[in-house]
């Protein structure tokens, strides 16, 4: 299996061999691997890779998913230009 | 390519419309989203991702796996699978990885 | 400027719409927040006609439900509907902000109802992120909404309920589908879709995956493997298959972002499809007057969505006015939702909500099938000749039309029971999950229900002895329908071709509605092996 033409992220480009070697090399939380590898940072939001990032860390270091995916939610969930944001104040 | 019979469906298309990709003409349907009419126009092959130049199409179709950005009439980063196609539009793809 | 409802509904799909409906009918001043330009969330896609119950819309097309839904909630002055709109925080002081019509709308209301669906899984193997890759729902907004065939030659991975409705929605469309992928021993969905596939000559590939996406900037093939019990590569099981797109159904993941971010507390359930949050039977989560309902609240099938949209509703007009008169429809809703979950298909979910509500009524008790042994049918989507047997009449009565109901896994399902004139099918015990039985005395042959079958599993019979002839009507609905007349070739239950018969009847008006009742003439031996039928020369078989 080539782990390198496995994607994990779309956004970010990151395949399931940087998402091992990082979880290796002991980062195994969600928040580090986001941090160093980027992947939940993208337009998506971590939509399609969470889940399979949770999964690989379970796998390999044994971990329980509940608590691999304790993670955080800040606003906004989807995308918006600054314009978008100032124009709505103009209504006060 | 459009389904022109269907055993269940019957599809009402909107006024004919034109818009271009990447400097090519795309002919759609008023209603359709981009995506839709680039669909039918068989063209798959959107972009190549930032990092590692993989070439990515549509994957999600309801505006949440981000695979489908391009820079619609200037407007960079729009989902084009949630975009209706507006006549006259110029879409273009997105290489972001290149500007880096 | 802040907009003050009594009640603001996140999401216009069927449980949206629901809640929506009976917060409105009750009086509360409503807003319905949807992130695209029309309502009905994944309902528009659906084509194929929906199990459950009767009473909740079942035997009727996802379509039809949704334009029906669309219709009542026009009629409702109180309910403020804001399409093309996106939900984007929720704020310590009870503001939600929304992007609207390019500008951050700010809203205050007195509850909320959160349903905001789920979104696909995506699966890791090799090239998984090439063009021609598509998730399930994808296909379906393409040929579906747009008319857009999809690709030529798919392969499906995936065997719950999306990958074969999706399956034989493509088939519908004109793509061929050259087989489904099934990870588990079992195929997921209900075993009446898979049927349906068989017959048309789709492989169902259980304990198979995919490798690897073949192509260079675009899908050309797929290369396939075999799995051993423990989910491990069986050596040497490699098979390369050509196909131009490859569509994943591998599952939902409910869409809960905004929930942890507005403090609703979230536990992960496997069984429910990941994140999901707190809640009580009510449906409320850990903050009061915030309510959740459809996928969004644990992964099921669109009926439950339903019930679970107007039971967040209810008691939304609850929270907000206080008023107890919708007690008495609030128990009757988790009466319909505990009848859909407590056959053995609802498992899965009544073992995850047991992880939620620590003491309530739902077991997780397992429920094995003690009907029939449907081991052979859920391997490989054809029920074995000793299930089919117990659904036959004695022999005598063959010479006079009969239906058989091959309906054999216990899901909740009962359109038949009232498609019938002669009240000749019942489901035993009244236990919407129980399959169906035909009443041999009542039943006159007349194809009543053979269209309104949700599973396409009602087949009617009638054998001449005398002449070695006999007759099956079966519900077609692809196209290249046959006219009265023609010769067709005959496919068995696993879509290799039997031989030929002639058309004698066709049903094809509003009562059908788009499933005609096809009737053809054919050797006696044939009646109880044909499944489905073709025009000659159209043959479309999956190649793998």
């Amino acid at each position: 299996m080539r782990e390198d033409d496995i994607i994990i992220c779309r956004c970010e480009d990151v395949t399931l061999g940087t998402i091992r070697e990082l979880i290796r090399q002991g980062y195994t939380t969600l928040e580090e691997i986001k941090r160093i590898a980027r992947c939940g940072m993208g337009p998506c939001q971590g939509k399609t890779c969470t889940p399979l990032i949770a999964r690989e860390i379970a796998a390999i270091t044994g971990k329980d998913i509940h608590e691999i995916m304790k993670q955080n939610h800040r606003p906004p969930f989807g995308g918006i230009t600054f314009e978008e944001i100032v124009s709505g104040r103009d209504e006060e | 390519m459009r389904i022109k019979e269907h055993p269940i469906l019957e599809f009402e298309r909107g006024k004919k419309i034109q818009f271009t990709f990447n400097g090519n003409v795309i002919e759609a349907y008023e209603g359709e989203t981009i995506a839709a009419a680039l669909h039918a126009a068989g063209i798959w092959h959107y972009n190549n991702s930032d990092v590692l130049k993989r070439p990515r199409g549509l994957f999600c179709a309801i505006g949440h796996c981000s695979s489908c950005l391009m820079t619609v009439d200037g407007v960079p980063n729009t989902r084009i699978c949630v975009t209706d196609a507006v006549d006259g539009m110029v879409v273009k793809s997105e290489n972001r990885g290149d500007a880096k | 400027m802040i907009l003050e409802y009594d009640a603001a509904i996140i999401g216009g799909g069927p449980a949206g719409i629901c809640a929506a409906i009976a917060a409105g009918k009750n009086g509360l001043k409503t807003l319905l927040i949807e992130e695209r330009d029309f309502l009905g969330g994944q309902l528009i896609k659906q084509t194929h006609r929906f199990f459950g119950s009767e009473e909740e819309h079942a035997g009727t097309r996802g379509i039809h439900i949704a334009d029906d839904l669309k219709a009542e909630l026009v009629g409702l002055s109180n309910i403020d509907v804001m399409t093309s709109t996106t939900a984007l925080g929720y704020y310590e002081d009870g503001i939600l902000t929304a992007l609207h019509d390019e500008k951050m709308v700010k809203i205050k209301p007195k509850s909320m109802v959160l349903a905001t669906g789920a979104f696909e899984r995506f699966l890791p193997f090799e090239n998984n992120d090439l063009p021609g890759i598509f998730g399930a729902g994808a296909v379906q907004t393409l040929m579906n909404i747009y008319g857009i065939k999809p690709a030529d030659k798919v392969l499906m991975i995936g065997s719950g309920n999306i990958g074969l409705i999706v399956s034989y929605q493509l088939i519908q469309a004109g793509v061929q589908v050259i087989g489904v992928v099934e990870a588990a021993s079992k195929i997921g969905g209900y075993l009446v879709h898979a049927s349906k596939l068989r017959r048309l000559g789709v492989p169902i590939m259980t304990r198979h995956t995919i490798k690897k996406a073949i192509g260079t900037d675009k899908v050309q093939g797929a290369l396939l493997c075999q799995l051993d019990e423990n989910w491990q590569e069986i050596e040497g099981s490699q098979k390369q298959v050509a196909c131009d797109a490859i569509c994943l159904a591998v599952g939902l993941t409910p869409l809960a972002d905004i929930l942890s971010q507005m403090g609703c507390e979230t536990t992960f359930i496997g069984e429910l499809g990941g994140i999901v949050p707190k809640r009580t039977a009510d449906l409320e989560t850990t903050k009061p007057g915030v309510f959740v309902a459809g996928d969004l609240a644990g992964i099921e099938e669109a009926s439950a969505a339903m019930l679970e949209g107007e039971l967040a509703g209810l008691n939304a007009v609850k929270f907000v006015t206080g008023d107890e008169r919708v007690n008495e429809r609030i128990h009757h809703l988790k009466g319909e939702l505990h009848g859909l979950r407590a056959g053995p298909v609802g498992e899965k979910i009544r073992y995850g909500l047991a992880q939620l509500f620590e003491d309530s009524v739902i077991t997780s008790e397992k429920i094995d099938s003690h009907e029939h042994d449907i081991t052979q049918l859920a391997h490989t989507g054809i029920p074995a000749w000793e299930n089919i047997d117990e659904k036959m009449p004695d022999e005598q009565r063959m010479i006079k039309p009969y239906a058989v109901i091959e309906c054999f896994q216990e899901i909740p399902c009962n359109p038949c029971v009232f498609s019938c004139p002669f009240d000749a099918i019942y489901i035993p015990k009244e236990d919407i999950n129980l399959s169906p039985v035909v009443n041999f005395d009542k039943c006159t042959g007349c194809l009543s229900c053979i269209s309104g079958c949700p599973g396409l599993a009602i087949f009617v019979e009638q054998r001449n002895p005398e002449q070695g002839k006999g007759t099956v009507s079966i519900p077609f609905e692809m196209l290249n329908r046959p006219q009265k007349g023609d010769v067709v070739d005959l496919l068995a239950r696993d879509g290799h071709k039997l031989g030929t018969g002639i058309v004698t009847r066709i049903l094809y008006g509003q009562k059908q509605d788009k499933t005609a009742v096809i009737t053809v003439e054919t050797d006696i031996e044939l009646v109880n092996k044909v499944r489905n039928i073709q025009l000659q020369g159209t043959d479309k078989k999956g190649v793998m």
